[in-house]
């Protein structure tokens, strides 16, 4: 999933290094780095959950493409963010595939499973902002 | 020469006077151009406008002339919508396309991402934000100055047009494989909506955060016109209602008033009636079309080297929420094939 945790404090670094024109340092400033916080903030999150949660999503999507009588792509030991994420690009489009098929097939059953699947992947990749009350 | 000196040889040279250009800031929000508020100096006569000019990278691709021409297309006719004062297209003037429009001063936006943005005044602003929406449904836009270069699509056709534009988006921009979007695509495209009642101009952006509101209940503009078009009134209405913008309540919309009670004022005023069939295809579709403005803000992120944070934000945490939303009411979504 793009952009990773990786990228996103690489990004903050880049923010910040250009001393930005002089009709940039008032608000808009201000907003931007309260942004970067936020970034900040969840990459936290990412950084901590990220693995675990695509070896998960690898895993939930691996065994049900095995249910359907998918072709798997090959696991890996690898569990960089970088590795994992190359593993989940090629399951999600097999998902893809599974799904479409199922779909055109009428498979009611599969379908209610893969979008459970659908919540499930959703609900753990979730990020989570505090509470900011409105002003 | 500094942007404020382009801009008073420019706005010199269009009204035919000396302009003093004054007190030029950035300022955040409206997230597809840059935005710069500043005072005008003419003949001893300060006024306050906004500049929106091009980016170099941006969330959405979109066209500033439509915007500029949906400005005066609502301006004094009982939307509040900034005066549109200039638009200038060559690059020749600020290196990229701009336009210029009057500022309206004393209002704030709320960030969708607080909680209980507009406290007391909830329910106020709730009533005048669905009755503007309902007055923009509401118009007829022929005659209308968007209706010299927006299409006029036919009814039957406006759910496949946007539908088409945002998938393509999604195909185009995406990094990494999204199962979730593409089966809410098809799932949309296997149930077509009922023809629109009427084509009407359609903001594109309308929600929270996108308009100004004096801090004592009332609404005083009605922003970032940048994805204006004509199609179906029922997108608007999906869009504004979307879990995403509801700052974390479940029981308002928006995060100012139950859903029935919009649905209900957003009828009164635009003469309409709400289809639920239609608002649910269109709700689904506002889903996919937010997910596809996230995929492009990831890609336009990552292909400008990552220095614009807000791309960054909307390119993850906002598609990470955009898939849950989605998820979940494919998971709950009745009788669709």
């Amino acid at each position: 999933m793009t952009p990773t945790a990786a990228e996103v404090l690489m990004g903050n670094f880049m923010a910040l290094i250009e001393p930005p024109p002089q009709e940039s340092v008032g608000d808009y400033m201000a907003s931007r780095i309260s942004v970067i916080g936020m970034n900040s903030l969840l990459a936290s999150q990412e950084t901590e959950m990220g693995a675990a949660v695509r070896v998960w999503e690898n895993g939930a999507i691996s065994a049900l493409l095995s249910k359907a009588g998918a072709p798997l792509a090959a696991s890996t030991d690898d569990l960089s963010i970088t590795a994992l994420d190359a593993l989940n690009a090629k399951l999600r489009l097999a998902l893809i595939a599974v799904h479409e098929a199922v779909e055109a097939k009428g498979d009611v059953t599969l379908d209610r499973e893969i979008l459970t699947l659908y919540q499930a992947m959703a609900d753990r990749r979730m990020l989570v902002l505090p509470v900011m009350p409105g002003s | 020469m500094s942007l404020a000196d382009q801009l008073s040889s420019y706005l010199g040279r269009l009204w035919g006077r000396p302009v003093q250009v004054l007190d030029l800031t950035r300022i955040p929000g409206g997230a597809s151009r840059e935005t710069y508020r500043f005072d005008v100096d003419v003949d001893g006569e300060r006024k306050g406008l906004i500049l929106r000019r091009d980016p170099v990278g941006s969330l959405i691709d979109t066209d500033r002339r439509l915007e500029f021409l949906a400005y005066q297309s609502f301006y004094g006719r009982g939307v509040p919508a900034p005066e549109p004062v200039a638009l200038e297209m060559a690059e020749t003037e600020l290196e990229r396309p701009f336009f210029i429009m009057g500022r309206i001063d004393g209002g704030k936006a709320a960030s969708p991402f607080t909680v209980d943005p507009y406290a007391a005044h909830a329910a106020t602003i709730g009533e005048q934000f669905f009755s503007i929406l309902g007055t923009i449904a509401k118009a007829d836009p022929v005659g209308l100055q968007i209706s010299e270069v927006a299409e006029m699509p036919e009814p039957a056709a406006c759910w496949s047009k946007e539908l088409d534009y945002w998938a393509k988006v999604i195909e185009t921009d995406q990094l990494h494989p999204q199962p979730i979007v593409w089966a809410a695509i098809r799932k949309l495209r296997r149930n077509p909506p009922p023809p629109a009642q009427k084509i009407s101009v359609v903001h594109g952006d309308y929600r929270t955060g996108n308009f100004l509101h004096d801090g004592e209940g009332k609404i005083i503009a009605i922003l970032d016109w940048e994805m204006a078009h004509l199609g179906d009134p029922m997108e608007d209405l999906g869009w504004a209602i979307d879990p995403l913008w509801g700052h974390f309540d479940p029981d308002k919309v928006g995060g100012m008033m139950p859903r029935a009670e919009a649905l209900t004022l957003w009828e009164r005023v635009s003469g309409l009636k709400v289809d639920e069939q239609a608002l649910d295809w269109w709700s689904l579709f506002n889903a996919v079309k937010g997910q596809a403005i996230w995929t492009s803000s990831a890609r336009e992120y990552r292909d400008s080297g990552g220095k614009d944070p807000v791309l960054a934000l909307s390119g993850w945490y906002t598609a990470r929420r955009h898939d849950k939303i989605i998820a979940d009411r494919l998971a709950s979504l009745e009788g669709w094939a």
